[in-house]
């Protein structure tokens, strides 16, 4: 089990034309940031070209691709070098400016593309479930969001009113 | 050694601020082990959690297939 060869395994599939754009998001994309998020899976983001005359991607060539090269499908996950990946079509306007203004960090040598900290925490703070929200103050109360950034993401992408209950529940008379 | 909750809170953001500067290969290789840890006790900690209230876990099923390999 070894994440970045996962990774490589991912950069592998941008090089040979399988996938396009991705970026690593979830738990994964928040430790480039913050202290290591326990895990059991890797989020990459992806976007699918739609083939001609069809309404829905398809993403049976990554899977083959994967297959062919030893990877395992189970279920909606692909074991990638010991690491269930689970490959996710953008949904949205904000995942796909997050994947479009993704950035590209570097491990060990290689090139990873990640979301930015500010897209991550405004896609948690739009999933909303409790592993989000704890996520999302782990952010804030590390300093790893620009705050300005972070604001303009929160208002393009209506998400004032969400950001507004997260602060009264749990920033309100914070020390 | 203290039982000052203000000293140990701040103790623990200190911990958790020199596990977020670490170098991202060391911090990679820290998921690694977490997810081993993560599989190895999840099985007994479902069980034992079986009749509590807890957010529904997003399925899994790599996990059962390593899970059901084991077993």
């Amino acid at each position: 089990m070894n994440i970045q060869e996962t990774i490589k395994a991912i950069n592998k599939m941008r090089a040979d034309g399988v996938i396009e754009r991705y970026a690593i998001g979830g738990a994964v994309g928040a430790t480039f940031y913050l202290e290591p998020l326990a895990t059991l899976d890797v989020d990459v983001f992806i976007s699918l070209q739609l083939e001609p005359g069809k309404l829905i991607a398809n993403p049976q060539p990554i899977f083959d691709y994967l297959k062919a090269r030893g990877g395992q499908i189970e279920g909606e996950y692909i074991i990638v070098a010991g690491w269930p990946v689970q490959f996710l079509p953008v949904a949205g306007g904000l995942q796909e400016e997050a994947l479009a203004q993704a950035v590209e960090k570097d491990v060990a040598g290689a090139p990873v593309r990640v979301f930015t900290a500010e897209h991550l925490a405004a896609i948690a703070l739009q999933t909303g479930r409790a592993k989000d929200k704890a996520r999302l103050l782990q952010f804030i109360e590390a300093g790893a969001l620009d705050p300005e950034r972070f604001q303009s993401i929160v208002s393009r992408h209506i998400l004032q009113e969400a950001w507004n209950r997260f602060e009264q529940q749990f920033l309100k008379d914070r020390p | 050694m203290t039982f000052d909750l203000v000293k140990i809170l701040q103790s623990k953001r200190e911990f958790r601020q020199r596990l977020a500067s670490r170098s991202i290969e060391e911090k990679l290789a820290m998921l690694d082990a977490l997810r081993e840890r993560a599989l190895a006790i999840r099985p007994a900690r479902s069980a034992a959690q079986s009749n509590s209230l807890h957010e529904r876990p997003p399925p899994c099923r790599a996990e059962k297939k390593i899970r059901d390999d084991n077993e």
